[in-house]
């Protein structure tokens, strides 16, 4: 028996002919939950909603709403790292701490305007490069999967220890003192031209809203490319991806360089907007936030994942005014019944059923 | 000189010596079956030369390099390939995207890979998940993955388990088809009928060492062969 | 000259014993459920806590000490039936889970405790060799430490119990075949791993001040003691490891500061872990096994 259809396997691009601009773009695909004109759509209006924001809401709420959004690029980030490669980091604050130090340093030392972008592209390739360096550690070891959390864990406790005991005076670089448990005060906001980006204007918002918008699409084009469908195949099943010839070892580490570039990028933003940055922001407490936001959010959906963190993110604020130690107490019982009754996330569970609901095709 | 060679190769765990001094060529193009009753080592064989295990002595050459020492997936770009025994396909994706993964590395294997879909009829279910195809489908994916990269050599661990007897008949044709297109395969089987079927030089394996090699016909009749099967070779 | 080396060898001593304390539940439960409790910590605190409190109640502190061993394994016991073994058939959602758990487990006591509790003072004082002072009380855990090593040993290699345990640990389907209530061993084996993890905590709050993250400290040097050690062998692995690390950290704690202590054992495991991935315990008692083939004459 054969078959007219010969265009089974191509050279490089996917096999089936492309149905739709869509696909034929890369941003959907099937490694991709949610898409379709109908998503599109929804992502088209509500970008347009975010971005009018301060003309029908108030501006203090939009930079409040700043806040959430800086969360969103490492929470994406451990979403690719976690959902498609599979490998569970508690590490990814340990490198938002890095690049936010690393741009304190480098901002403080270099003044503003051109300083600081500087800074943040140093802060960012550092960050990148010791994520790398780590991440060859982990996987060019080909340890066993469960030590690779524990092993990220450990890197941030320690990071968090060090950075905690460097209040002494004589801790400092450059101009930058690191401040020990009350952290870096006093870093300069990101400046370009006449436009600052901190807490109080509105700059950083759109910057953040244009960075998610550009690493969500970024990453689904990645995850729908042939690199992506490797590294869905390495988590499916490792060994049967390495004897098809791929050097998986390369895949993991490009993985967690990405996620750890993004958790940076997080870090940085978080800099600019607060104009500090401390211990607390790597230590255990802050390690759980990631993990919990792409755990409820649900790791095979980068837009699950985005919508979860922002979600979470004003749920804790909320419960924080109250009380910041009921909040974590909250999230910590979310995390574990969200864990027993919706281990493939709560955000998703719910997306996936309003989108059988709508559409009426099994996604 | 042979395309795969191994030489001496050793390999215990713990209590068990799995290989016992092996010795195993395969030339070019070549068709070979690996037979030997349960626990005589053929799995393992496969696990060394993909490299899957290293041998605690011994070496292993492939084309003329020495790859005992060579991570897996630089065998499998050299040009080896292996079907596992228990399909480990991707079932969550597509047939289409099974395929497309199982490229690697770019070549005129595009080719191959298509004559094998159709030859063995999955050529309509390209868009159907690799989960909801039937067992025997699922196992003839796993070999069309095995020869996505063009190699030069597939093993095969029992291709045929659990296939009904036309399907097996396929499945014979399918491999004795490989050889004209320079394929060299490694089989381990236990159906007997099957391995007649192939008709090709037969390696019986027996506790990690080899015992006998010759053609099936006169295997089959060889009584020290069939005292270690324990009268397991039937018909 | 010997009061330095009396020093190094003291401060060795008392790190082997603190890693093979913090440790020796984690492997346990890793040994046996394969899977790293990340509530390990909390476990620490809780017994911490209880000997604390005990101690502030009347209690003797030795009578404290057993008590919170006790209280800690029964909370232990109630984790595993209500939450662990929900999680067997995906590990890595078991982390995220026990990674819940210890949120809710330390938050929740700094709601009810708030952040600092009366602390309990070192019993048993100290004595000089040469130059240095010493806490006598640091070398008794030290020698419980070894005890414990001991009275495991026993239970696992002299008790039916740890027969059951080991087969299990080895083959659970073939275990239960032979009727071992295996579920009931699970349960067990987490309820062991609490309660050492208690009895942790309670023989280290005379050192430190009692907070809510009072496990913090601990968990960094365990996880990687559990890494180095792997769970082939729990016993093998804990000493193993511990001794290698201590090894490692015991010069530059002493030279440079417990952090540099610290970043010393981080990045030793890390180079451990590139070489011998498989952890310390598995090719230890592979070995093991090769010198047992080569004399016959031995069996257990």
């Amino acid at each position: 028996m054969s078959s007219p259809d010969h265009a089974v396997v191509s050279t490089g691009r996917l096999a089936q002919s492309p149905h739709n601009v869509f696909q034929r773009l890369g941003i959907d695909g099937p490694l991709t939950i949610f898409g379709g004109p109908i998503y599109w759509s929804l992502f088209a209006l509500i970008l347009i909603a975010v971005v009018l924001f301060p003309l029908y809401g108030s501006t203090f709420a939009a930079l409040n709403f700043t806040n959430f959004l800086i969360n969103a690029p490492v929470a994406l980030g451990l979403a690719l790292l976690w959902g498609y490669c599979g490998v569970l980091s508690f590490g990814q604050v340990a490198f938002f701490g890095i690049a936010g130090y690393a741009y304190g340093v480098m901002a403080i030392n270099w003044g503003l305007g051109l300083g600081t972008l500087l800074a943040a592209a140093g802060a960012l390739g550092l960050t990148s490069l010791v994520a790398a360096a780590f991440g060859y550690f982990l996987f060019y070891g080909r340890v066993s999967s469960w030590i690779i959390p524990v092993l990220t864990l450990v890197l941030t406790l320690v990071l968090e220890t060090f950075l905690g005991q460097t209040a002494g005076l004589e801790w400092r670089i450059g101009q930058a003192q690191l401040g020990g448990f009350n952290g870096m005060t006093n870093i300069p906001s990101l400046t370009l031209g006449s436009l600052t980006f901190n807490g109080y204007s509105l700059p950083l918002f759109y910057l953040v809203v244009a960075l998610i918008a550009v690493i969500l699409i970024g990453l689904r084009v990645l995850a729908n490319s042939h690199f992506g469908h490797v590294v869905m195949a390495i988590q499916e099943d490792a060994e049967r991806t390495e004897l098809l010839g791929y050097d998986i070892r390369r895949y993991q580490l490009v993985v967690f360089t990405i996620a750890g570039f993004l958790a940076g990028l997080s870090g940085v933003l978080y800099a600019t907007w607060g104009n500090f940055i401390q211990p607390s922001s790597v230590g255990l407490l802050a390690a759980t936030l990631p993990v919990l936001w792409v755990a409820i959010g649900g790791r095979r959906s980068l837009s699950s994942v985005l919508i979860g963190t922002i979600a979470l993110s004003a749920l804790s604020d909320a419960l924080a005014v109250y009380s910041g130690d009921l909040a974590f107490v909250v999230m910590g019982a979310l995390l574990l019944f969200g864990m027993m009754a919706a281990p493939d996330g709560i955000v998703i569970t719910i997306l996936r059923s309003l989108a059988k609901l709508l559409v009426r095709r099994p996604l | 000189m042979s395309l795969l060679a191994l030489k001496g190769v050793y390999r215990s765990f713990g209590g068990i010596t799995a290989a016992d001094g092996i010795d195993l060529t395969l030339e070019a193009g070549e068709r070979r079956c690996l037979i030997g009753p349960n626990g005589a080592g053929k799995s393992t064989v496969f696990k060394l030369i993909m490299g899957l295990l290293r041998p605690d002595s011994g070496s292993i050459s492939f084309a003329g390099h020495e790859i005992t020492h060579e991570q897996p997936f630089r065998r499998v770009q050299r040009g080896l390939s292996m079907k596992y025994q228990t399909t480990r396909i991707f079932p969550s994706l597509t047939l289409a995207q099974n395929m497309f993964i199982a490229r690697s590395r770019a070549g005129d294997a595009t080719a191959l890979a298509s004559w094998a879909i159709d030859k063995l009829g999955l050529g309509a279910l390209r868009e159907r998940r690799a989960g909801e195809l039937s067992y025997g489908q699922q196992h003839w994916l796993e070999m069309c993955m095995a020869l996505g990269n063009g190699p030069r050599v597939v093993l095969m661990d029992e291709p045929t388990a659990g296939m009904t007897p036309e399907e097996s008949r396929s499945t014979a044709t399918f491999i004795r088809e490989l050889e004209g297109r320079g394929i060299a395969a490694i089989v381990i089987e236990h159906d007997m009928g099957f391995v007649r079927d192939l008709d090709a030089p037969t390696t019986v394996l027996h506790q990690g060492r080899v015992f006998r090699q010759g053609r099936m016909a006169e295997i089959e009749v060889d009584p020290e062969v069939q005292r270690i099967y324990l009268g397991e070779i039937h018909d | 000259m010997a009061g330095d080396l009396f020093n190094l060898a003291y401060q060795f001593l008392v790190n082997v014993s603190f890693l093979m304390l913090a440790a020796m539940g984690l492997i346990i439960v890793l040994g046996m459920l394969n899977i790293i409790n990340l509530a390990h910590g909390e476990f620490i605190m809780m017994g911490a806590y209880t000997a604390t409190l005990s101690v502030h109640a009347g209690v003797p502190f030795v009578v404290a000490v057993v008590l919170a061993t006790i209280v800690v394994g029964m909370i232990g016991a109630i984790v595993e039936l209500l939450i662990v073994r929900r999680f067997y058939a995906n590990k890595l959602n078991a982390l995220v889970a026990t990674f819940g758990l210890s949120l809710i487990l330390s938050q929740g006591t700094l709601l009810l405790f708030g952040p600092y509790l009366r602390g309990v003072s070192m019993p048993l004082g100290g004595f000089r060799v040469g130059q240095f002072s010493y806490a006598t009380y640091l070398l008794v855990v030290a020698g419980l430490a070894f005890v414990l090593i001991f009275a495991l040993w026993l239970l696992f290699y002299r008790t039916r119990l740890g027969v059951d345990m080991r087969a299990t640990m080895q083959n659970p389907d073939m275990a239960r075949a032979l009727g071992v209530n295996t579920s009931r061993i699970y349960t067990f084996s987490f309820a062991l791993g609490a309660a050492l993890a208690g009895l942790t905590g309670a023989l280290y709050a005379p050192t430190t001040t009692i907070v809510p993250l009072f496990g913090t400290a601990f968990i960094a040097p365990a996880f990687i003691t559990v890494v180095i050690g792997g769970g082939a062998n729990p016993l093998i692995g804990a000493l193993a490891s511990s001794s290698l690390l201590s090894v490692v950290s015991t010069p530059l704690s002493s030279q440079y500061g417990t952090f540099a202590g610290r970043i010393g054992l981080m990045l030793a495991a890390l180079v451990i872990m590139r070489f011998l991935p498989d952890g310390l315990s598995y090719y230890l008692q592979a070995a093991l096994l090769r010198r047992r083939k080569a004399r016959p004459e031995s069996s257990r």
